[in-house]
């Protein structure tokens, strides 16, 4: 019996550890974001302060560009998984329902082409991308995010629409339904779960995403992301407030979603990373 | 059983392909072009041979920022692999506040680089921030990850670490959860202790999953740029340089593309390398499959 407590306590220390690990860097930027810029490096750090909007005032007063950069992190991140749904729901039906030589072999290659580091690519793609005049667009990140996330969302729509019944679409087919309308009117509604596990994960990322960004844009679709960059590279002493702030700004929506799709993440994950 | 077109499939495949081809396939393949060609910006390219190549396995940086990944992406992903299977058998049982305890250890995911590299460096400011300050009181040592290279470093793969966790976490818990129950309480009745039930029951089993966990870590921890890029930039004196700051560096900051795509193909190398064993059985798989 006593051995039995004693996995018992290891399990809540280590599970206790582990939110500790995870929580903690999150709730100290949230957190100080409301404190005073005297408050904020006090030792030891305090934990009942008076809450104060100041850090997000002199945010949007000193940083105009950062309420910019959320919009176009949002514009990307709208436009990176209209696109991925759409088109992983197409390819994700033809993996599902059909079978080819030409379907085995691209799907080979969906899976190969994954494995690729993203910041290779940016090499030819720089001068192109100058060259057509499509650099600090929207579109080229959008475009981006999306191709580094169809064939992931590609496979995990192809599970889900696996787990369809056929026989629903040949009851509609033989009443004369044409394929937009079997995709529109069958596919579509069942696999909302599937498109949601689809979507999640190029939403996360087109929000988050730095790298590319900083290569492709430089002020028209500067994203949330990089403006928080420049905000915290020109860090003069007492303003680390302001970049808590836009960093909680920055932060909140993209949580709240993550928290509120968190079954989708782990169905996603598991469907997309292991089997496929 | 559906229409007789044959065109209807590939038509259907063909925006994702066309996606893949264009942004990934093609420039992947003509980054091998250009590893051969010495060009910059503005003025025409002209082919060097092996130049190149030469040029970085001679640079004493670029064998530092191979190191340095070597070192970071191991050490990211053996601890995120031992932390994020302790946390899943931690977790392998009912209790009250389960979901929200889950919740809370994925939280990281949704946290941007940059932002988390906001939170790390408030928590490791020299002589303010609050761990700092703990190691000097209990340990005597000062973590200074601007100057010192090696706690740079640190701070670098701690920091991948944290945001990388719910992804290997999320596939391990998922794989323990699978393992039936009445097989371990089988093998315990049998006299197996707890350890015993481990090593021959549930890591049986989720063997392939921690073989793919592990697989995909190791490629995008090879990819690492964003983290590093923003808390050191390689800095001090390029000492902290990884394979992704070496090759934008000389990208997009010395305009020199072709040492640049020489990296990256070395870093596709490499991927493709770790990857390999699991492409090949994918592409056995499908053989067989039609």
């Amino acid at each position: 019996m006593a051995e039995r407590y004693l996995t018992i306590a290891l399990r809540f220390f280590i599970i206790g550890l582990g939110v500790l690990w995870s929580a903690f860097p999150i709730y100290m930027v949230v957190s100080s974001s409301f404190k005073t810029h005297i408050d904020i490096f006090a030792v030891p750090s305090k934990f009942l302060f008076t809450p104060t909007l100041d850090n997000y005032r002199q945010l949007l007063s000193d940083w105009p560009e950062f309420l910019d950069g959320l919009l176009n992190s949002l514009i990307i991140t709208t436009g990176a998984t209209l696109l991925t749904a759409i088109v992983s729901l197409l390819a994700g039906y033809a993996y599902s329902r059909y079978q080819s030589r030409m379907l085995t072999a691209s799907a080979f290659f969906m899976i190969l082409v994954r494995m690729l580091p993203p910041l290779v690519v940016t090499i030819p793609l720089f001068p192109i991308i100058n060259w057509l005049e499509l650099n600090d667009t929207h579109a080229i990140l959008i475009v981006l995010y999306a191709a580094f996330f169809v064939s992931l969302s590609t496979w995990i729509l192809k599970t889900f629409i696996d787990q369809i019944p056929r026989e629903l679409e040949e009851a509609a087919e033989v009443e004369g339904a044409s394929l937009m309308q079997r995709l529109i009117k069958i596919i579509l509604p069942l696999s909302v779960h599937g498109m949601v596990a689809a979507c999640v994960f190029v939403v996360v990322f087109s929000w988050n995403e730095y790298m590319f960004a900083l290569i492709f844009t430089s002020s028209a679709a500067k994203t949330a992301p990089l403006v928080l960059a420049e905000i915290s590279g020109s860090l003069e002493g007492v303003q680390w407030g302001v970049l808590f702030a836009a960093a909680t700004l920055q932060l909140a929506p993209i949580l709240i979603f993550v928290l509120l799709v968190q079954k989708y993440i782990v169905t996603g994950l598991t469907a997309g990373a292991v089997k496929g | 059983m559906f229409e007789d077109k044959r065109w209807l499939p590939t038509l259907m495949v063909s925006p994702v392909l066309l996606l893949l081809i264009v942004m990934i396939g093609i420039p992947s393949i003509f980054v091998a072009w250009l590893s051969l060609t010495e060009s910059t910006l503005g003025a025409q390219s002209t082919f060097v041979g092996l130049d190149n190549y030469r040029q970085i396995f001679s640079d004493r940086i670029f064998w530092r920022a191979t190191i340095n990944t070597f070192v970071i992406v191991n050490v990211v992903v053996y601890a995120e692999l031992i932390i994020a299977m302790l946390l899943a058998l931690a977790l392998n049982c009912k209790f009250f506040g389960k979901g929200l305890i889950f919740s809370i250890l994925i939280a990281p995911y949704a946290v941007s680089e940059v932002s988390a590299v906001v939170m790390w460096q408030y928590a490791f400011e020299p002589d303010v921030g609050t761990f700092n300050l703990l190691l000097e009181q209990l340990f005597g040592i000062d973590f200074n990850w601007s100057r010192n290279p090696f706690h740079g470093l640190t701070l670098i793969a701690i920091l991948s670490i944290w945001i990388h966790l719910p992804f290997t976490l999320i596939i391990l818990y998922s794989a323990i959860s699978t393992v039936p129950e009445d097989l371990k309480s089988a093998a315990r009745i049998e006299g197996a202790t707890e350890r015993q039930v481990f090593r021959l029951v549930t890591f049986r089993i989720i063997a392939p999953a921690v073989l793919i966990a592990l697989m995909f870590r190791y490629i995008f921890a090879m990819r690492l740029f964003s983290e590093a890029w923003l808390l050191t930039e390689g800095g001090p004196a390029r000492l902290t340089e990884v394979l992704g700051i070496y090759l934008f560096r000389s990208a997009f900051r010395y305009f020199d593309f072709g040492p640049a795509a020489a990296t990256g193909i070395a870093m596709q190398f490499l991927s493709l390398l770790v990857a390999s064993f699991y492409l090949y059985r994918l592409y056995k798989g499908m053989k067989a499959n039609g």
